[in-house]
């Protein structure tokens, strides 16, 4: 991958872009400064942490790999708990209304400022040279935490691209497939696309968006490839009643109208396309690049699938992906916790982690560096490319506190509008318009 | 002349004085005051701690804005006029009640024609009766699942069973009326066992001789059934249609499974709103409001139950 990508992807993260937006709460420190996460502790640790987590298997065997290390290094135990993903947030939420919380549990940034709003996150800063958070790209950085506070470590992101079936598409006589940023597919072409897969009736549906349930927030790729925004800039007002924004929600339902999307897979429903691609149900899919090892797993050698850049209109889009890692308040070791959360975004375990997981690092270090993926490492310059199209705003309106109340007014509204094809937009938009205003002043 | 023969403990006790034996008697009675008290203690133990309390708590939260960490607000009656204002709360209730209108009488239905059925002598008779019990032990979870992947529109057995044998295939959950049908298929099969049982409990407490002297009178099969067995299964019947529009207003692991209450909200039952206001979007005021609601209309079911069956039994 070009390393100019690569230098790219960190001034959307932050630098200039995001950094510009959010540079009160940063250090200031300049680019790619690794002394503070690099300055690790050596000092011996007693005691048991538990990190709490899901994680597919490969992701959880890094975890306690690293675990391992670090109880061989400092001396404390560090237990891997494992739930669920879609029950992590609920099993978690209660153990802290219990005073049971883990000493750390992994978090998407969508979610961190929610928790550390409500002052259930432990302010870690005694634990971190005051330039810990500059060896990160700024804008995860600055999401670990408020009001400067950070209460754990950014550990990887990423985003989504487009998988499709080389069979499938063969069969339906598309030859070729966009092989840069720059010839991404407008969405005009790319809905030629889907006509022609449509039309070569492969006894699959062309394609389906990876928008359920926690991920409703990814229809911010459509929205913001239409120049569209959910929120102005003092993120309190919704901005939804705009041509671009109305653009973005009738694409999307032409996708159902047209039978260009597969029906079933809406936004409510608990069944994802990455389950069905591997069947050859689906063609094309917009996935994240940490379901690659999955995948692959799945689909074996039943056929030859390959990812490409997701389409664009006005502008290229991509969503962001990717968890932190925190201490809670009620953490019983808060210095195992804490040690813990910094050993595992060492530049070498970052690495790591990323690697076997097909996940994109998030210290500034590694940016440039050239990591050996386990698993299809011929599909990650695609995503690591993708990733440079993630816009500034879209990464400020996916961190703001109210975010798990603006995501669930997407999956009710969105799921309501694609699934009724008598829906007008004008309603949508008011309904999501209502919604998310709750949302932001619960 | 004839003798009275007394136990001897009771010869003892009519032995005592008289101020004795009333001493003798309390004791006794706060004995078996004490007894019934420790016999009872689990039972009212698990009442408070796990029905009672929670409760209370319930109705404490819905006066507040509560997120389920951090701080309370209190917020007075604020949650129960934001749902009197909230459409997709009434949509809930308007579910809920359509599902119950179809569910109740089709299981009862079901159940009885299965027991009907296997009330009589034929082979492999237990093991249909166990094998239509199945699904009552099943956690509904796990039937969740299992038929969710059987209606999956794409991938799904039950449609590529249509197209197999050239019928149009359905988008079981791409389309409202029928997310919503899988969900009355699904909670009906989880169920029928359970009338099934029922009904064979109350079929086999009819007396033979009722249906010999329907026989004698030259009543045909479907006339004892009208004429005897649906009369004398009444309280039966009474209690399950009852007991079953008191769970349906409780569904919810088989919706959270397999439609989380869409699409758009035409599975959206009760239960599912107050557990998404309370758990996806942190409103645990809101969802204990919902709750609340919730116990008031099973509250007036079970009242109505009670009150009928008390007079019933009185007639």
């Amino acid at each position: 991958m070009p390393n100019l990508d690569r230098r790219s992807f960190v001034k959307v993260m932050g630098l200039t872009g995001v950094g510009a937006a959010l540079g009160a709460c940063s250090s200031g420190s300049t680019a790619g400064s690794t002394s503070g996460a690099s300055a690790a502790s050596t000092g011996k640790l007693s005691g048991t942490a538990t990190l709490t987590t899901w994680g597919a298997d490969t992701e959880i065997a890094t975890f306690k790999k690293i675990a391992a290390a670090f109880k061989a290094e400092r001396g404390a135990d560090v237990k891997i708990e494992v739930l669920p993903y879609d029950q992590i947030r609920t099993v978690v939420d209660r153990r802290l209304q219990a005073n049971q919380a883990p000493d750390l549990f992994r978090v998407s940034y969508t979610d961190v400022k929610g928790y550390a709003d409500s002052g259930v996150l432990a302010d870690i800063s005694e634990y971190l040279d005051p330039s810990f958070g500059d060896a990160f790209l700024p804008a995860l950085w600055d999401a670990m935490g408020t009001d400067g506070k950070p209460a754990g470590v950014p550990h990887h992101t990423d985003t989504s691209a487009l998988a499709y079936n080389k069979k499938h598409f063969a069969a339906a006589g598309i030859t070729e497939v966009p092989s840069t940023l720059e010839t991404a597919w407008t969405w005009e072409e790319f809905t030629e696309v889907l006509e022609k897969l449509k039309a070569a009736d492969l006894g699959a549906a062309p394609f389906a968006y990876n928008y359920q349930l926690f991920g409703a927030y990814r229809w911010y790729n459509t929205l913001y490839q239409a120049g569209g925004s959910l929120l102005d800039d003092s993120l309190a007002n919704v901005t939804l009643d705009t041509p671009e924004a109305r653009k973005a929600l009738e694409f999307t339902k032409s996708l159902y109208t047209k039978k260009l999307h597969a029906p079933s897979v809406l936004v409510k429903r608990p069944t994802y396309p990455d389950e069905i691609f591997p069947t050859q149900k689906i063609s094309m899919i917009q996935t994240g690049d940490f379901l690659i090892p999955s995948l692959q797993s799945a689909i074996g050698k039943k056929f030859d699938w390959g990812v490409t850049y997701l389409m664009r209109d006005s502008a290229a889009a991509t969503d962001l992906g990717g968890n932190g890692v925190v201490v809670t308040e009620q953490a019983k070791n808060k210095d195992v916790a804490a040690e813990f959360a910094k050993f595992l975004v060492t530049k070498e375990n970052m690495a790591l982690f990323c690697e076997e997981n097909t996940v994109l690092p998030v210290r500034t270090d590694l940016v440039d560096a050239e990591l050996k993926y386990a698993v299809r490492p011929d599909l990650m310059p695609v995503f690591q490319k993708q990733a440079t199209t993630m816009p500034a705003a879209l990464v400020r309106v996916s961190t703001v506190p109210a975010f798990p109340g603006i995501n669930q007014a997407l999956v009710d509204n969105m799921d309501q509008y694609l699934s009724n094809p008598s829906a007008s937009t004008d309603s949508v938009i008011s309904g999501l318009t209502a919604s998310i205003e709750k949302a932001l002043k619960a | 002349m004839a003798t009275v023969q007394t136990a001897p403990g009771a010869a003892r006790v009519q032995r005592q004085p008289p101020g004795n034996r009333k001493r003798v008697r309390s004791a006794g009675a706060r004995a078996e005051r004490w007894a019934g008290l420790v016999l009872a203690t689990p039972a009212l133990l698990v009442f408070v701690v796990f029905m009672f309390v929670p409760l209370v708590l319930t109705l404490w939260y819905s006066l507040h804005k509560y997120r389920g960490f951090g701080t309370m607000e209190f917020i007075g009656a604020e949650n129960y006029a934001e749902i009197v204002r909230d459409d997709t709360f009434w949509k809930a209730l308007l579910n809920t009640a359509l599902y119950t209108a179809v569910s109740v009488p089709l299981g009862i239905v079901l159940g009885l024609g299965g027991a009907l059925l296997l009330n009589r002598a034929m082979p492999g008779r237990g093991l249909f009766r166990a094998l239509f019990y199945v699904p009552v032990v099943i956690s509904g979870v796990a039937s969740g699942v299992i038929f969710l992947r059987l209606f999956d529109p794409l991938i799904g057995l039950i449609n590529q069973l249509l197209d197999t044998v050239g019928l149009p295939t359905v988008d079981w959950q791409g389309s409202g009326s029928a997310a919503l049908a899988t969900i009355i298929i699904v909670t009906t099969w989880q169920g029928v066992g359970f009338g099934m049982v029922i009904y064979l409990a109350g079929l086999q407490g009819i007396p033979r001789e009722l249906y010999e002297a329907a026989a004698v009178d030259g009543a045909t099969g479907w006339k004892r059934f009208i004429n005897v067995t649906w009369p004398l299964l009444g309280p039966t019947t009474f209690f399950l249609v009852v007991y079953s529009i008191i769970l349906s207003f409780q569904v919810f692991d088989v919706v959270y499974v397999m439609t989380r209450g869409g699409p758009g909200t035409s599975t959206t039952f009760l239960v599912q709103y107050a557990y998404d206001q309370g758990f996806n979007q942190r409103r645990q005021g809101y969802a204990a409001a919902i709750g609340v609601i919730i116990y008031v209309i099973v509250l007036l079911f079970t009242v109505a139950q009670w009150r009928l069956s008390k007079r019933r039994d009185e007639a």
